[in-house]
């Protein structure tokens, strides 16, 4: 697997509830929630944004025009919900050295966030890390939840 | 010390240890191990005969397993004297073949512990070349045979052995996302294997301070991978860095004052250096672009490390202070993860190419670079304190990890035997 993932992880800000509510539409604008799943949130934020995961090129660490597409979604949305903070978590390739790895992929979570910054999303929404080549395999529909401090 | 190498007293014996010799590498040091005799008599005496006829197996075990040493098989019936052990009779082990003779004894002492005392003899000159007497509790005294076989190997070799060192790395259990992986440690013949970290967060690349009193790891247990340093005797552990920076890739100085390592700030991967006991770090490194795996030279004053600064990954050195970088590796593909051997001849390193990943070896000059392994998964090199032999990762078919040793002599790499699977070696200096 040449190809990179880098997930980008939801969370609720402190306070929300837990509780689940029905799957939103989405033909007009959204009014914003005051309280809403973090389940739902994170699905909604993966079919507006078109998925959670931007893929690069082998050994690279720009971002493509299909990256860039996905990310200028996921800002856009972002922007409407100021109260959620995500997690950028950058992959890196897993035929490399297992500290090179590491460092490609912390450098292409910066890439990522970088962009979402640069489209709008104030930086504290924003958090990144690396999982190297340590989690091959991990699907595109993974993710991990923090909780907003 | 050296002895002359023998090849043709060699050919009749046909051991094991021999066969494994390439053509063209000298052939090894015969040396005869008698039962280790004890100065004690009547029931301490054969409880200290039992211990020394253990010993005197265990050295035999441990010279075997080198390319330079062939040790003759002991005979339980060539007891000598206590007096003996000092004053041998060079004529009756010279007509074993042998070029070489130790000798040794166990006594108990008034406190309950052991003296274990070790001789070596160069046969042909009929004189002693090295002798060290140790102390140990009697469950120890796997460590004074260990002892004892460093001792012959350092006079007849040349170079410190093995056989009391530690080997720290990462236990793998499961498959996928559900796979624990724990830091453990071990004897380097496996003995008192035992595991520092519960698995309850993903961990990586242990490190060992020269003497195996500490280990500085990556954890990702808050979220972000982590250097975390964990004294192995007390259990006590902290942060290497009081930041929640990524930071990666921690090495210790020879001297084990000082820890190298990684540290992302923004996209920029820079190598930092800190006192092993804590305080500020020193920023290294200040290019773009990812620099990490540092290792320092065996006197402290150099630091090899590797960088895509120039495009693709290659080795670069700088002294301790971050001063005077160059860049040492040519060849093709990507060089990463290098380490300075012990005796300052050799840097080890993992080298990426289309075919994977190998594990090879180059002088601090950049000459001499040799590829030990064929890959294609290898990688994580480590040095024994003899700087002869290498122990490193390999990842096999279905993703299992292994560890394997390989000796600068030419010879294949061997598994050596771990309960589970295992990756991330590193391997300490003699211990104390």
């Amino acid at each position: 697997m040449r190809k990179t993932l880098l997930f980008a992880a939801l969370a609720l800000a402190a306070g929300s509830a837990s509780a689940q509510l029905p799957f939103l539409s989405r033909r007009g604008p959204v009014p914003q929630p005051t309280v809403q799943g973090i389940d739902a949130l994170r699905a909604d934020f993966a079919a507006q944004s078109g998925g959670t995961t931007v893929y690069f090129g082998a050994e690279t660490v720009g971002l493509a025009a299909p990256a860039r597409t996905v990310l200028a979604a996921q800002a856009a949305w972002l922007r409407r919900h100021p109260e959620v903070v995500v997690r950028v978590e950058g992959y890196g390739d897993s035929g490399d050295t297992r500290d090179h790895a590491l460092a490609v992929g912390a450098r292409r979570a910066e890439e990522a966030r970088g962009y979402l910054v640069l489209l709008g999303v104030p930086a504290a929404q924003l958090s990144t890390t690396s999982w190297g080549k340590e989690r091959p395999g991990l699907g595109r529909s993974v993710t991990v939840l923090v909780r907003a401090s | 010390m050296k002895l002359t190498h023998l090849t043709f007293l060699l050919l009749g014996l046909g051991t094991a240890a021999h066969a494994q010799q390439q053509p063209g590498t000298p052939a090894a040091t015969v040396i005869a191990v008698p039962p280790l005799t004890s100065p004690d008599s009547g029931s301490k005496g054969n409880q200290m005969l039992a211990t020394g006829w253990d010993a005197t197996q265990l050295i035999v075990s441990d010279l075997r397993q080198t390319p330079e040493v062939m040790p003759l098989t002991p005979n339980r019936d060539d007891y000598y004297s206590y007096p003996e052990v000092t004053a041998p009779t060079f004529s009756k082990w010279r007509s074993t073949g042998a070029k070489a003779l130790l000798t040794g004894f166990v006594q108990g002492r008034s406190d309950g512990r052991l003296t274990v005392g070790c001789y070596v003899y160069d046969l042909d000159k009929g004189r002693e070349l090295a002798r060290k007497g140790f102390v140990v509790s009697p469950s120890d005294w796997r460590r004074a045979a260990h002892k004892c076989s460093g001792l012959a190997y350092q006079a007849l070799a040349g170079a410190p052995g093995v056989f009391d060192t530690r080997i720290a790395y990462v236990a793998e259990n499961g498959v996928g996302d559900g796979r624990t992986r724990r830091i453990a440690i071990m004897d380097s013949d496996g003995y008192n294997h035992r595991y520092l970290t519960n698995g309850s967060a993903m961990v990586v690349t242990p490190r060992l301070s020269p003497k195996a009193a500490q280990v500085a790891y990556v954890s990702f247990a808050t979220g972000d991978p982590s250097v975390r340093v964990l004294d192995i005797g007390s259990g006590q552990e902290r942060p290497l860095v009081p930041n929640n920076a990524i930071s990666f890739a921690p090495r210790y100085s020879p001297d084990g004052s000082r820890i190298v390592f990684s540290m992302m700030q923004g996209p920029n991967s820079d190598i930092y250096v800190v006192g092993s006991g804590g305080g500020m770090p020193q920023r290294l490194t200040t290019s773009p672009g990812v620099d990490t795996d540092p290792s320092f030279s065996p006197d402290g004053s150099r630091i090899v490390f590797e960088s895509d600064r120039g495009g693709s990954q290659q080795l670069y050195i700088m002294n301790a202070d971050g001063s005077a970088e160059r860049r040492m590796s040519f060849g093709g593909g990507w060089y990463a993860s290098p380490v300075w051997s012990p005796d300052g001849e050799w840097i080890a390193f993992t080298r990426r190419g289309q075919d994977g990943r190998r594990i090879g070896i180059v002088k601090p000059d950049g000459t001499g670079e040799r590829i030990l392994t064929t890959g294609p998964g290898d990688e994580g090199p480590t040095w024994g304190a003899s700087s002869r032999e290498i122990l490193f990762q390999r990842v096999g078919p279905g993703g299992r990890t292994g560890l394997y040793r390989v000796g600068l002599d030419g010879s294949q790499p061997r598994q050596i035997t771990i309960p589970q699977d295992g990756s991330d070696p590193d391997w300490s200096g003699v211990m104390d």
